[in-house]
């Protein structure tokens, strides 16, 4: 006969049971990846681990996109993705692939560059699953938001404290997560390191003549609406802040720190030949200083709290009561790639850019983000 | 490293679960219950 805890333990057992059923559901429907739709200016659609085939068969092997042009020319990589919880980058790479094409030159694009890091997101922040937006024909299109690092499921356990490869700087042990502080990688490291190696090897494979990271940043961060660029990519880059200033964008210029380490705007600079620059918007979902942290906040950019401490003159950022919409980060970070190309044929005129189809700053603001991408079907 | 930790998790489930089981108090059941869930959820890698 069963005895009276037993029955208790058996019922504690079965409720224990189906939340963590219901838990892993949740958890699990994290891992599938939504569509991006091919756009007319995609030529083909390779894995990271053509670069480099240790990445076959993990969760950091990725897809890159690639444009070519009718005529040879310049090269440029976009990196979207490195921090699935900034989500402007990712979304500018989305609607550059279902949007952009090449006249000269051959972009490549990878949208999720910490694919791993899209399958979770980050605990006790409060996070939203996810983000949605309404097309032009009515239907919606929804984005996982994900976490900063690599997800710890793929990637376990952390040291006490992280020392970088390459330079032996240490840093705090969770950042051995953060695919921006591995770089140039290493091809027998963490699968972070790993997933660093393959962008390094495809920029080396491919000769990419210039590398942009996408990233966002909170308001209270001093590096923000900004370019951060390796010396050798400044003159560039110098170009493009005059450039966004004829519309009317304010962007900052700063140097890459020579030790701060494992950066794409340094390590990618140093690794290799190409011109390495990191551009930051300003994202109030992921600051220390918000409210309500939900879908709202995501898309909106609006913080009643952000508000309060660009009063008390705390931010590095203009913020007023209509926040930093995403279709305004966005539009800053698409604005930046169209000059960067145009920057690049002015100072490179042997290696000429040409881009079009990408969605303009003053056309986003107007219309939203939904209004470029493609119905998922 | 990481089946070392893998395995650390199991044998730690493992004893949450052996408490609940001999554990004659039911508060002290479902605490065992709760120091299982998250174990339960790294060993079969799901969160």
């Amino acid at each position: 006969m069963m005895k009276k805890h037993h029955i208790s333990a058996l019922a504690v057992s079965v409720i224990a049971l189906a939340m963590a059923v219901t838990a892993s559901r949740t958890f699990l429907e994290h891992r599938i990846v939504e569509p991006i739709v091919k756009g007319p200016g995609v030529s083909e659609i390779r894995r990271l681990s053509a670069w480099f085939p240790g990445l076959a068969g993990t969760p950091g092997d990725t897809d890159v996109y690639i444009f070519r042009g009718d005529a040879p020319g310049g090269s440029m990589l976009i990196i979207g993705g490195t921090h699935p919880n900034e989500p402007s980058s990712f979304m500018s790479a989305v609607l550059l692939v279902e949007n952009a094409t090449v006249e000269v030159g051959t972009l490549y694009v990878i949208p999720r560059a910490n694919a791993s890091g899209f399958t979770h997101n980050d605990p006790q922040e409060g996070a939203p699953v996810s983000y949605s937006f309404t097309l032009e024909d009515g239907s919606r299109r929804t984005f996982r938001y994900g976490s900063r690092a690599t997800n710890p499921v793929h990637q376990w356990p952390d040291p006490d404290v992280y020392i970088h490869a390459a330079s032996g700087q240490a840093l705090s042990g969770n950042e051995t997560r953060n695919l921006n502080r591995g770089y140039p990688g290493r091809p027998d490291g963490t699968l972070t390191e790993l997933v660093c190696y393959g962008i390094t090897q495809l920029i080396r494979t491919q000769k990419i003549d210039l590398s942009i990271d996408l990233h966002e940043a909170s308001p209270e961060y001093p590096v923000i609406n900004a370019i951060v660029a390796h010396e050798r990519a400044m003159p560039v880059a110098s170009y493009v802040v005059l450039g966004l200033e004829m519309y009317d964008i304010n962007i900052g210029l700063e140097p890459s720190p020579k030790n701060l380490r494992g950066l794409t705007h340094r390590e990618l600079g140093d690794a290799t030949d190409t011109l390495a620059v990191l551009m930051e918007t300003a994202n109030p979902s992921q600051g220390r200083l918000r409210g309500r942290t939900d879908e709202a906040l995501v898309l909106t950019g609006k913080d009643p709290y952000y508000v309060k401490a660009q009063a008390l003159g705390r931010l590095y950022v203009p913020f007023d009561e209509n926040g930093h919409p995403m279709e305004e980060r966005v539009g800053r970070h698409l604005a930046g790639i169209s000059e960067f190309a145009f920057a690049l044929s002015m100072e490179y005129p042997d290696k000429p850019l040409e881009l079009s189809g990408i969605p303009g700053y003053d056309e986003l603001l107007a219309k939203g983000v939904g209004a470029y991408l493609r119905p998922a079907r | 490293m990481k089946l070392a930790y893998l395995t650390i998790s199991a044998a730690i489930l493992a004893l949450a679960v052996w408490n609940l089981w001999t554990e004659k108090d039911w508060r002290k059941q479902a605490a065992a219950a709760m120091v299982a869930m998250p174990l339960l959820l790294r060993v079969f890698l799901v969160k």
